[in-house]
């Protein structure tokens, strides 16, 4: 990279021989800021569309406002945090998320590994079945959840005509307090844990051939490869996993605004649909701001620590 | 014996392969099942397998349940529309970060990669404050501009160009080519598989996104397909899955075909990011 | 087929405005004038003549399906007879999400310029100065909708919106079970007497019910219907505190939760409308014998109905009561002049007997002018199909819902109490404590 980019330097230099002494000045001033001007159009998009964002939705938060009427704006310093933590739904809340979050990337993350171990192989049948596993992942979530809010159906619901069948009883899936979270996270793991799967395999592909070949030669247990050999290798991808998946996970809304409505009983109302419902539907811009910030200052520690250990992981290389 | 036990255990594996893939397809099937089927059968328990008539009017009130042609378009105009601007911005900024040395560049860089990562949902309020001030709410501009820039294919494109080999460069730098000539003409056609990889991904995640448009959507004009097949919901007498499903094939069908036919370069478009 | 349909609304429209034609001869002078007819479009169109082109003007509603359709043939028809107006309708979902949508197009400057709000959000919008007050505009054409509708109209003495797509609940019947169980198929009048047919209605096989005598979403505007009926009040008079917790605030639940504890009832799951959608589905498959829904479903779910379908009264406790509900239409403060004038012509015209009677006919919504419900055709209409008269009796018993500017908030607060209360997960007690605390906070907000 290094090189390269000085290999560069010369020939601009070399190239702009036996011109005038004032066009090579111009043509100098005008190669030092060429790089910025390149970089320039993408940086403004990220400027104007998000890092100026996310600094306005900071101001906002120490605000009250509604999106009925802008020019009504109030400090409030930070009365919209203080009442967010007292308010016992916005616990439950942030709960259900924690919830939601830690099972649904637990669960993504161990039924892909597996699968990963299983399918990572040369026959053609397990590249089509590699690719059915991963096929949800491109679909709409709007006809992922709208799919299996009809498949969920208590009464009418193919999953429910299948229990049957095999002589349970029907489940309540969306219909209960108890069983709608669950049902979220099955639609969630079903679309996401092809991707997974397939980023393991990718992993698996890239552990050296050699090691393994070195333990088959020292006649080492397959469970002692695995902890040995192909845990560690893939601990970077299955790190990214990791942090993915977490950031998507706390961003959940589509899947809860068709099937749930936050509901029964609040008991899937998340974050991303708080902010929606408190900004869009109840007037109360200063507490989704508040809630925003919240989800920021989730998703930036997760990235932060992503980039340690991305750096880390740069450095063995 | 042991090769009696060896095809007994290829048995049970290919009878798991086709659970495991069942799991994952059927529901699409169950979908396409449900869009032929009439009412009184759609709400039949326990349900039947295989529709008794073939009802393509589902699609047909589907379809004319909405201007659909205009969610299809906009839809399309959206999602390309980002991937033209993506390319136009990403471009020029990937074969800096990848070819140039300047001042403050890996802090610039950095600020990409933050972009990378946090995602739409944290700021969608303040961006639709932004967008109502410039008036832009419910425009196909609110759709496609806060997506201009793409972290990812800057990300991507970086990596592809600074494996182009050096001596390339140097030969179109010794016929006088500019060197925006060169980042167009040369740079990128070599560029071409991750151009490909990195617009798939962009076309389909634009293509599906609901998010977004139901935030700053509220006319059929500029409406896009989820968006469209969302509002297929609601009737008097209870849910018409059969009509609902039918909508959704519309928005599957065509991600599914092209799936089919670019697997390798979907899959290796979405896993890509892991390296 | 939905050709055919079309064709046969329009074609009933015609008749309908023949009809009122003939017997509107004693309309006041002030909504002749501007009643959506010939004479009335060349008045205004006199004053854009020198724009020369037609006003422009965006209309959102939230009714999606069949009475939708008619929405969108209604305007089409409006477009056809005012050249010098193009009204563009544009369907934003349920009440919820038009809500939401309304809300936030007011900051963005987009808004509509004539919008369908549901009833209880009125009092929000015209107090956070969203809405156009009307007066200058009606020329006193207000008094020609009926009274009994105009309660969610006024926000502070002033007017603000006009009836359109009005309803109250319900409680629909399938005859034919009603009769195979030897019960009177006119229905149960009071809360004892639902349980009963409830009862009568229920069957079991081993374990599982096959079918529920009755029905209703656990919605914010049924308990209302109870809290009435039980002669109570959701709110104080001057809005500023929640009366839940008295005895008729208590009453619908313990009377549901009971139902349910004896296995009569089903509360169909479900969030929001999707709960809704449940219920209806449930009775048009004969699961359920009795369900509680709005007037507004009549036509759809008489024509899908295999059975004899009745209407009645929702059954009373101390009395019979019901919130009237619904949406009213209303005009945005943000709008031009000019295009206010227009929206005014367009609602006034949505709203006049001419259109209000094929629409309640089409729909099951209320006809909304005192003289629609008067007129020969309403009452024909009656006589053929008496169901269609039940929600419009009731009105004698109606109030308006509860009006305070964070009611949507606060609706929702009480809904997810008391839904936790039928659902087991606290007692009668504790889920109005808990509603009552967390109410009282957001009104004194």
């Amino acid at each position: 990279m290094r090189k390269a980019a000085a290999a560069h330097e010369m020939t601009a230099s070399g190239h702009a021989l036996g011109r005038t002494e004032a066009t090579k000045a111009r043509l100098n001033l005008f190669e030092t800021i060429r790089p910025y001007l390149y970089v320039t159009p993408a940086l403004a998009f990220f400027g104007v569309f998000f890092f100026f964002p996310i600094a306005y939705v900071i101001y906002l938060s120490f605000h009250d406002w509604s999106l009925l009427n802008l020019d009504e704006i109030e400090w409030v310093g930070l009365a919209n945090f203080t009442a967010l933590f007292e308010d016992a739904d916005f616990r439950q809340v942030l709960g259900t998320t924690l919830i939601y979050t830690l099972s649904t990337v637990a669960l993504g993350i161990g039924i892909a590994f597996f699968l990963a171990l299983w399918l990572n192989r040369k026959a053609k049948i397990f590249g089509l079945v590699q690719a059915a596993v991963f096929s949800p992942h491109i679909i709409s979530l709007v006809s992922v959840a709208m799919l299996w809010m009809w498949l969920m159906d208590p009464q009418y619901g193919l999953l429910n005509a299948l229990l049957e069948f095999i002589g349970l009883p029907g489940y309540t899936w969306l219909s209960d307090t108890k069983s709608a979270l669950l049902s979220l996270i099955i639609v969630s793991v079903w679309k996401g844990v092809g991707y997974n799967t397939l980023v393991f395999i990718a992993g698996l592909q890239s552990i050296p051939r050699d090691i393994y070949e070195a333990a088959s030669l020292d006649r080492s247990p397959w469970w002692r490869t695995l902890t040995r050999i192909t845990i560690p290798m893939l601990s970077p991808t299955l790190f990214f996993l990791l942090v993915i998946n977490t950031i998507s996970s706390f961003q959940v809304f589509d899947t809860i605004y068709i099937m749930t409505q936050g509901g029964p009983v609040n008991s899937t109302n998340m974050l991303v649909f708080y902010i929606y419902e408190q900004g869009m539907d109840f007037y109360n811009g200063g507490i989704a701001s508040a809630a925003s910030v919240i989800l920021l200052g989730i998703v930036g520690l997760l990235t932060l620590l992503h980039f340690r250990v991305m750096e880390k992981r740069v450095h063995y290389r | 014996m042991r090769q009696a036990g060896l095809t007994a255990w290829k048995t049970v594996e290919w009878l798991l392969l086709a659970a495991v893939g069942l799991i994952f397809v059927f529901p699409f099937l169950w979908m396409f099942l449900t869009a032929f089927k009439t009412m009184p059968e759609v709400y039949q328990f326990p349900p039947t397998w295989w529709p008794e008539s073939w009802q393509f009017q589902n699609f047909e009130i589907a379809w004319s349940s909405g201007p659909f042609l205009t969610y299809v378009w906009n839809s399309f105009l959206v999602a390309a529309g980002i991937l033209v601007l993506q390319l136009l911005t990403g471009v020029p900024a990937a074969y800096a970060f990848a070819r140039y040395r300047f001042r403050g560049r890996e802090a610039l860089f950095g600020l990409t990669l933050i972009a990378l990562m946090i995602p739409a949902q944290v700021i969608f309020l303040p961006v639709y404050v932004e967008m109502s001030h410039w008036g832009l709410v419910n425009t196909l501009w609110a759709l496609i501009l806060p997506y201009g820039a793409s972290a990812f294919g800057i990300f991507l494109l970086r990596q592809s160009f600074m494996q182009v080999p050096d001596e390339v460069i140097e030969a179109a730098r010794l016929d006088n080519a500019s060197e925006w000539k060169i980042m167009w003409t040369i740079m990128v056609p070599m560029a071409k598989p991750v151009l490909v990889t990195f617009g798939l991904f962009s076309f389909i995640y634009h293509w599906n996104d609901y998010f977004w448009p139901l935030i700053m959507t509220n006319s059929n004009e500029v409406r896009t397909l989820p968006i469209g097949i969302s509002m297929l919901k609601a009737a008097e007498g209870g849910k018409l899955w059969n009509v609902i499903m039918a909508g959704n094939m519309i928005l599957v069908l065509p991600i599914l075909a092209i799936f089919f036919f670019a697997q390798r370069h979907i899959i290796s478009a979405f896993v890509y990011q892991s390296k | 087929m939905k050709k055919v349909r079309v064709s046969l609304l329009a074609c009933a429209m015609s008749i309908t405005a023949i009809l009122a034609g003939c017997g509107g001869g004693n309309q006041q002078a002030a909504t002749e004038q501007t009643s959506g007819t010939s004479g009335a479009a060349s008045g205004a169109q006199q004053q854009t003549a020198d724009a020369g082109k037609p006003i422009e003007i965006d209309f959102w509603y939230a009714l999606g399906g069949r009475n939708g359709e008619m929405i969108e043939s209604m305007v089409k028809q409006f477009n056809e007879s005012h050249k010098h107006i193009v009204v563009k309708p544009s369907y934003q979902g349920s009440y919820y999400e038009n809500h939401a949508k309304v809300l936030a197009s007011v900051s963005a400057g987009n808004q509509p310029d004539v919008t369908m709000v549901e009833v209880g959000s009125i009092g929000a919008f015209a107090d956070a100065k969203v809405l156009q007050e009307l007066t200058p505009y009606t020329n006193g054409a207000e008094e020609k909708y009926i009274p009994g509708l105009m309660g969610n109209s006024y926000w502070k003495d002033k007017l603000y919106a006009i009836p359109f797509n009005r309803s109250t609940p319900l409680l629909y019947l399938n005859r034919d079970m009603l009769k195979a169980a030897g019960l009177d198929p006119n229905g149960p009048k009071s809360w004892e007497e639902l349980r009963e047919f409830s009862k009568a209605l229920t069957k079991k096989e081993g374990d599982k019910t096959k079918t529920y005598g009755f029905s209703t979403p656990i919605d914010i505007w049924f308990y209302e219907a109870l809290v009435f009926q039980s002669g109570g009040n959701i709110l104080s008079e001057d809005g500023k505190s929640l009366l839940i917790n008295e005895e008729a605030g208590v009453a619908p639940l313990e009377f549901w939760t009971s139902m349910l504890k004896e296995g009569v009832m089903k509360a169909p799951p479900g969030e929001k409308y999707n709960a809704w959608d449940v219920a209806k589905q449930d009775f048009l498959n004969q699961q359920v014998g009795m369900i509680f829904t709005s007037t507004g479903d009549l036509r759809g779910l008489k024509e899908a109905a295999k059975f004899d379908l009745g209407a009645a009264f929702l059954p009373a406790n101390k009395s019979y009561g019901a919130p009237t509900g619904g949406a009213n239409l209303v005009m945005l403060a943000k709008s031009s002049e000019e295009e206010k004038k227009a929206a005014w012509e367009f609602i006034e015209w949505m709203t006049d007997t001419k259109q209000t009677i094929p629409w309640s006919l089409e729909t099951g919504y209320m006809p909304v002018t005192k003289e629609a419900v008067e007129s020969e055709e309403m009452k024909k209409a009656y006589e053929k199909e008496p169901n269609f008269q039940v929600a419009v009796k009731q009105l004698e018993y109606a109030k308006p819902r509860p009006m305070v500017p964070g009611y949507k908030e606060l609706q929702e607060v009480i809904m997810t109490e008391i839904q936790r209360a039928v659902l087991g997960q606290a007692s009668v007690d504790e889920a109005i404590g808990k509603a009552m605390e967390k109410g009282q906070k957001l009104l004194k907000k």
